[in-house]
């Protein structure tokens, strides 16, 4: 270079200099209103009916540029993730989903914004660099720096539930049978990625929530039966039982360990029954349904996703 | 220290240093949907870079939404929908760290 700052870490490698925006802490999101669901399948109980539950946590921040947003959790046991971010005027609103249903021990949304963006100080003391064009900030000491611990790409496995495999359509069961074979839970299904930041104690992450799936079990049940009052022929009675779960991916922190996995982020169930006219009989028939299926069972935007990991203590 | 660079918050603990490891921002911009975009960043030439993805107001349970892809070749990040699809608006955060 033949003017300007750099500054180089220990590993001579530069982390301040004069041509890209360092990023700054901000502050922490305010924690509003908390959704709380999914803990076993709506209208339906039997078999597999238990789910592994979400809330979802609304939390606004105002400020100017686009916030990089950190979760800290406060449970490390479940299952975190940003499922929608979105802004009015410089109001940002973060849906934040944890896996389970209790309400308590909701995590942080730490905010980072360019140099350029945070808001001048007071301070009178620190140290500020500037583009070359004497206006753009790209540092400054008076807003506490991001320094990362670590990072790298995830993305959860394909199969987000349980029970192995897809659940499909099947046949062949007496008519009314309804009986879920399929376990939709989550809490197996998930790809770890080795990472010696990642603690249970103060480690927050960054990374956005982009694959989704819906997985759908299916049965069909039937029965042949005479007509009551001539005793011969078949009157058909038909069924359809079906149970859906819809997955947003979502993120753990262990210890030595980055986790990508999945949890509920809506259910629904499911039930039909019909049967042929049989005269005086017959007819008739009758249906239940909670819920409506977002789109039909498939995985979609399961792509690999940067995560950075970052001390949380550092912003206290 | 022996040497380097340290930056001290107002109440005189260590905020920054050159021990620190950090990523830089690029740029952030948001992509419309169905939109394609495609930057060329000089001043990270031999960083490595990542882009972040976030979808913008998802209504998580009503419908597809689609990510679009994004790929760093170089210097340049294109953002482009998957192929064959409509993708929905999304915010693109473009990290640099020196490697």
């Amino acid at each position: 270079m033949a003017y300007g700052f750099e500054a180089k870490n220990d590993s001579g490698n530069i982390i301040i200099n004069d041509t890209i925006e360092n990023l700054h802490f901000f502050g922490k999101a305010t924690r509003g209103s908390a959704d709380s669901d999914y803990g076993d399948i709506p209208g339906y109980s039997g078999s597999n009916d238990t789910l592994d539950g979400r809330v979802v946590h609304t939390y606004t921040i105002t400020c100017s540029g686009t916030p990089v947003a950190f979760i800290k959790p406060a449970d490390y046991a479940r299952w975190h993730a940003i499922i929608k971010q979105s802004v009015s005027g410089t109001t940002w609103t973060f849906q934040v989903m944890i896996s389970g249903t209790s309400t308590s021990n909701p995590p942080e949304v730490y905010c980072f914004v360019n140099a350029d963006d945070v808001p001048s100080s007071s301070e009178t003391h620190g140290m500020q660099v500037f583009k070359s064009d004497g206006t753009t900030k790209t540092f400054d000491s008076r807003k506490q720096p991001l320094a990362i611990t670590g990072g790298g790409t995830a993305v959860a496995p394909s199969d987000p539930t349980n029970t192995g495999g897809t659940p499909g359509t099947t046949t062949g069961h007496s008519w009314n049978y309804a009986s879920n074979d399929h376990d939709f839970r989550s809490s197996s299904q998930y790809t770890a990625v080795s990472d010696s930041a990642a603690n249970t104690s103060t480690a927050m992450f960054s990374c956005p929530s982009l694959a989704q799936a819906v997985y759908k079990r299916q049965m069909h049940g039937f029965k042949c039966s005479d007509h009551n009052w001539w005793k011969s022929g078949c009157q058909e009675h038909h069924s359809t039982a079906a149970w859906w779960v819809m997955y947003r991916s979502a993120f753990r922190l262990r210890s030595g360990n980055f986790d990508a996995g999945w949890t509920g982020y809506a259910a629904g169930y499911s039930f039909s029954s019909s049967y042929e006219s049989g005269g005086w009989f017959g007819g008739g028939g009758g249906s239940y349904s909670t819920g409506s299926m977002p789109y039909t069972a498939k995985t979609i935007n399961l792509q690999s996703n940067a995560f950075i990991i970052a001390d949380s203590s550092r912003f206290d | 220290m022996a040497h380097g660079l340290n930056v001290y918050k107002a109440d005189g603990s260590l905020g920054f240093s050159t021990a620190d490891v950090t990523w830089q921002t690029l740029d952030q911009f948001t992509v419309a949907a169905n939109a394609s975009v495609s930057n060329t960043y000089n001043e990270a030439s031999g960083f490595t870079i990542i882009a972040q993805r976030q979808l913008v107001n998802v209504p998580p349970n009503a419908q597809e939404d689609y990510v679009p892809n994004v790929t760093v070749n170089g210097t340049t990040v294109s953002v482009a929908p998957q192929s064959g699809l409509s993708s929905s608006q999304c915010i693109i955060h473009v990290l640099s760290q020196d490697t």
